[in-house]
């Protein structure tokens, strides 16, 4: 079901003319997704899904509950409401409800495309036939995924506030191995857009690295100089904004608490070259211009000059601790400069190149400390030219220990495997990064 | 003290039973009452009429699944409660094979009309992908037979945990963190309770029908304590798991006992001194060997990865197929089992998605691999004729495809207790509980952390750490296995949230164990280089 701005609003005052409690917000989500998976050189599974999800929160006297359901015909959202009154009734205090918003501002975002709108099963064979051709004609086994989403959204509440936006995403991600079984490489596309997709030239790239990446070296595990390529510092980077929040370090437990007290906001903590900023209205690489109980995503600058400039908040701290009402942002962006990889590997004397990194998890919080493994293509770089393939690391390292040893930043570019929220960030060069242990997978 | 209550883990849940594989099983009255309130059986006839409508479209093979799937979450913190949430997902899904190729439509919109066009749809769709398969000279889908089946199951339980009403479970949580605040040094609590009930009915165009009732529950507490002063905070989190139960395991699990306890477990490990880094024993207990054994042997044995099919994403297997009955995995004691009947085990079903009755088989015997994950367009790949029963989907709106089944450890027949592996052990690391969890894409490499770690010097517990992990590579750690503990030590751990596919579905399975000692790297990752 298409959900465009009329409907939505219709929809919206269907659901609140429903409610008898003055707090009562419902978030609406319509959409129609489709996919096909490819594997072993050859079609697995294809799907289209057609969806809604409704969500209702209702709140009364400090008691709130949600209620999600998938109807949008009056029957319906009329129970939903009385479900979600109803259990709002049967809920304990929430002492940290926030009033309802009663307005919201988001910026215009332009991020719907009608040709990933008329996307259907026919169009999507031809491109991951293109696809697996060129694997098979690069001599290459090939898996991945076609996905594509036609998304609206919309927000609203008895208070008055409608904030409505609609968008697509497209993206194809493929996964190149050698017949040995000792080379892989994976490259990826997502955009709003479909005209920048070619599959020829993703299956082409993430071929010639995978037979690059044949028969790897085992080096010594170590703290090594290392150049991280876009994907691995979006890889990185994504604990960093969840790490970002202004609750746990005020309470002492992140890495972003003052010892003594307070936040680490307006402390130097790292590299002077290091900016990081979001903006939903990137015209290139647009992203959600508000977040689910309808807040408003702005342009915010997180760290400039090095320098920790905001976290993000809930509506509670925020009006705790009396500070600007940031929500987590739905995209970030790194400066960087104007390089693109090949310089840097050229400009680099001796180290370790990694494509992307894989089952990233928390070590600890406190030093937003990371462990996981390099994957799909780690060579081993010699005066200025990669000098062979070798295995993969696991590593044990903080993002926030990369952003401080910075030799160099590329130029930044859209990570096309991170699929949630949109990451542009630069290539860049590290003056050390812990690689713990040798890994024997390919 | 300590010991004694690392050992009381939970135990399976009341009333837990093997399923009842056959509808002619009785059914009790708990269950019985499930089925006769079902929202979903009003629609079977819409999930009937999807697969005629598929047959009559050309497809040599239709299943149609409704599922309606509710969660409910109820959650605190410190000493106030958050917004209860309540989702529920209700649809139908229906997947065909046509001209060979597999074709899949979920729809919401329930009517005649809407389950027609979905049909039609899929089987329009099945068409490209075969034609496709065709042109490219790939093998088409091939399934294996699988006896029809018309049978109802109903996770055994005596109270359906949605019965309970929300400030209800809050009160309870509510008391439980304040217990764990009550401890000195404890600066906040968290806890919360999920209840899932999976509600679905499956057609086939072979003739099965099978309704089936489903309910998991989860509780969850975290204890934190914070040295503002320094600047610094560890927690702590309970290790009692999900289970396919009812409310009845949650009421039953004494979280309240156990809150004063978990608050010192934080306090000290705040203080917690760091561990001398380097190849030594593990002993680990069930809360935390569970997901290691998830991780290195439930994954690697999942017939997709290794033949490829997920290497784009959750990576592929260093087990081949070519490989079973000889590959040496662990030692000759190791014998792990897949069981898609295991009492409690979040992974039970009475038939799989695929209308597959749940069964048990060997994976690892005496250290060596013999089996393997399938589904019914997987089995023909190793010679097999009948699929294990792993096919599964996260809801209506997911493609059904290999899931894991619940794959445990087996006793050790010595009867050893968690005492002896530690009396047994010159210099090591006692471990319990999931910490950080991370492994390659072909399952070599690993390490993990932990909730708690007390180091092991000449067969005792002697201090407590913190800050500690243990890195192996998978065939080097289970060849390592020289302990095991006895029945008497067995405990069932698992997930709601087991992550695989494209796009991802989250399954939910357990894994049984005893503690188990092995050897590893053991890792300081305080960071602190002094």
């Amino acid at each position: 079901m298409s959900l465009d701005k009329s409907k939505a609003k219709r929809l919206v005052e269907l659901v609140l003319a429903q409610a008898s409690f003055g707090d009562l917000r419902v978030h609406i989500t319509s959409s129609q997704r489709g996919h096909l998976r490819f594997g072993a050189g050859r079609p697995t599974t294809a799907g289209d899904v057609d969806g809604v999800t409704v969500a209702v929160t209702a709140s009364k006297d400090g008691r709130t509950a949600t209620v999600t359901g998938g109807r949008t015909d009056e029957a319906a959202v009329s129970l939903l409401v009385q479900r979600a009154e109803g259990l709002a009734g049967l809920s304990p205090l929430d002492p940290e409800h926030m009033p309802p918003l009663s307005s919201s501002r988001p910026p215009s975002v332009k991020a719907e495309d009608s040709a990933v709108v008329k996307l259907r099963p026919a169009k999507r064979a031809d491109l991951v036939g293109r696809a697996i051709r060129r694997a098979e004609a690069d001599k290459v086994s090939t898996a991945g995924i076609l996905q594509h989403e036609h998304v609206s959204e919309v927000v609203g509440n008895r208070a008055g506030l409608f904030v409505h936006h609609t968008r697509t995403q497209v993206s194809l991600s493929a996964t190149c191995r050698t017949e040995d079984g000792t080379g892989s490489a994976r490259s990826g596309y997502v955009s709003h857009a479909l005209a920048g997709l070619l599959p020829e030239r993703l299956v082409g790239d993430a071929a010639e690295r995978a037979t690059r990446s044949q028969l790897p070296m085992r080096r010594d595990p170590g703290r090594y100089p290392v150049i991280l390529a876009p994907q691995a510092v979006a890889d990185l980077l994504a604990f960093l904004v969840d790490g970002l929040d202004a609750r746990p370090a005020d309470e002492g437990r992140s890495a972003f608490s003052r010892a003594g007290g307070g936040t680490r906001v307006g402390e130097r903590m790292f590299d002077e070259r290091v900016r990081l900023w979001s903006d939903p209205a990137d015209k290139t690489n647009p992203s959600l211009p508000f977040d689910h109980e309808g807040r408003a995503h702005e342009k915010v600058s997180w760290v400039e000059g090095g320098e920790l400039r905001a976290l993000h908040n809930s509506r509670y701290w925020a009006d705790q601790k009396r500070l600007e009402d940031l929500p987590k942002p739905s995209s970030l962006h790194m400066d960087g400069g104007t390089d693109e990889l090949e310089a840097l590997i050229a400009g680099f004397d001796r180290g370790v190149l990694i494509s992307r990194l894989w089952y990233t998890r928390m070590l600890d919080p406190q030093r937003l400390l990371i462990t996981g493994l390099t994957r799909d293509g780690t060579f081993w770089i010699d005066k200025g030219k990669i000098a062979e393939p070798i295995r993969n690391f696991r590593f044990n390292d903080s993002p926030l220990s990369v952003l401080a040893k910075l030799v160099a930043l590329g130029k930044p570019q859209r990570a096309g495997l991170s699929s949630g929220r949109v990451m542009v960030v630069p290539p860049l060069v590290v003056a050390e990064f812990e690689l713990a242990s040798v890994s024997d997978a390919v | 003290m300590w010991l004694a209550s690392a050992r009381a883990g939970a135990a399976p849940p009341k009333g837990a039973r093997r399923p009842a594989p056959a509808s002619t099983a009785p059914l009790d009255e708990a269950s019985g009452r499930a089925l006769v309130q079902s929202p979903v059986a009003s629609d079977a006839d819409l999930a009937r009429r999807a697969v005629q409508a598929a047959v009559k479209a050309g497809a040599s093979y239709a299943d149609a699944r409704l599922v309606l799937l509710r969660s409910e979450t109820v959650s605190v913190r410190n000493d106030r409660a958050r917004p209860v949430r309540l989702r529920e997902r209700y649809g139908l899904g229906i997947r065909v094979v046509a001209d060979g190729g597999w074709g899949f439509v979920a729809i919401q919109s329930l009517s005649e009309r809407a389950v027609i066009d979905a049909a039609e749809r899929a089987v329009a769709s099945a068409r490209v992908q075969g034609k496709l398969t065709a042109e490219l000279g790939q093998p088409l889908v091939q399934l294996a037979a699988t006896p029809t089946v018309q049978g109802k199951w109903v996770t055994p339980h005596e109270l359906d945990p949605f019965d309970v009403a929300p400030i209800d479970k809050a009160q309870l949580l509510l008391e439980v963190c304040a217990a764990v605040r009550k401890v000195p040094g404890v600066s906040f609590a968290e806890a919360s309770f999920e209840a899932v009930s999976e509600d679905k009915i499956l057609v086939t165009s072979e003739g099965s029908e099978v309704h089936q009732i489903l309910f998991r529950v989860e509780p969850s507490l975290t204890a934190t304590a914070v040295d503002g002063r320094r600047g610094g905070f560890a927690s702590c989190t309970h290790d009692a798991p999900g289970m396919l139960a009812g409310w009845e395991y949650l009421r039953d699990l004494q979280l309240l006992g156990e809150a004063e306890r978990l608050g010192h477990q934080a306090v000290r490990k705040l203080h917690a001194g760091r561990v001398k880094p380097g190849h030594k024993h593990v002993v680990l207990a069930p809360s935390n060997l569970w997901l290691t054994i998830h991780e290195s042997i439930g994954h690697p044995t999942e017939l997709d990865r290794a033949l490829g099919l997920e290497a784009d994403f959750a990576g592929t297997s260093f087990m081949k197929p070519d490989q079973t009955g000889s590959l040496q995995v662990g030692s000759p004691g190791v014998h792990l089992v897949a069981d898609r009947t295991q009492p409690g085990g979040l992974a039970t079903v009475g038939w799989d998605d695929e209308a597959v009755a749940a069964g048990a088989w060997d994976l690892v015997r005496d250290g060596v691999l013999v089996g393997w994950q399938t589904t019914r367009d997987q089995a023909h790949f190793i010679g097999e004729t009948a699929s294990r029963g792993c096919c599964y989907a996260e809801g209506h709106d997911g493609v059904p495809f290999q899931r894991m089944p619940n794959v445990s450890l087996q006793p050790g027949p010595e009867g050893y207790t968690t005492e002896d592996l530690i009396n047994a052990t010159e210099d090591g690391v006692y471990i319990t509980g999931r910490g950080s969890w991370s492994i390659d894409q072909q399952r070599h490499n690993f390490q993990f952390s932990g909730q708690t770690f007390w180091e092991i010097k000449r067969g005792r517990l002697t201090r407590p750490l913190r800050d500690v992990a243990y890195q192996a590579n998978t065939v080097e750690f289970w060849s390592s296995c020289d302990m095991i503990g006895g029945k008497g030590t067995y405990r069932l751990h698992g997930t709601f949230g087991d992550g695989k596919g494209q796009p991802m579905q989250s399954n939910a399975v357990s894994h049984g164990c005893p503690p188990a000692r092995f050897m590893a790297n053991v890792l300081d990752t305080s960071g602190d280089p002094s």
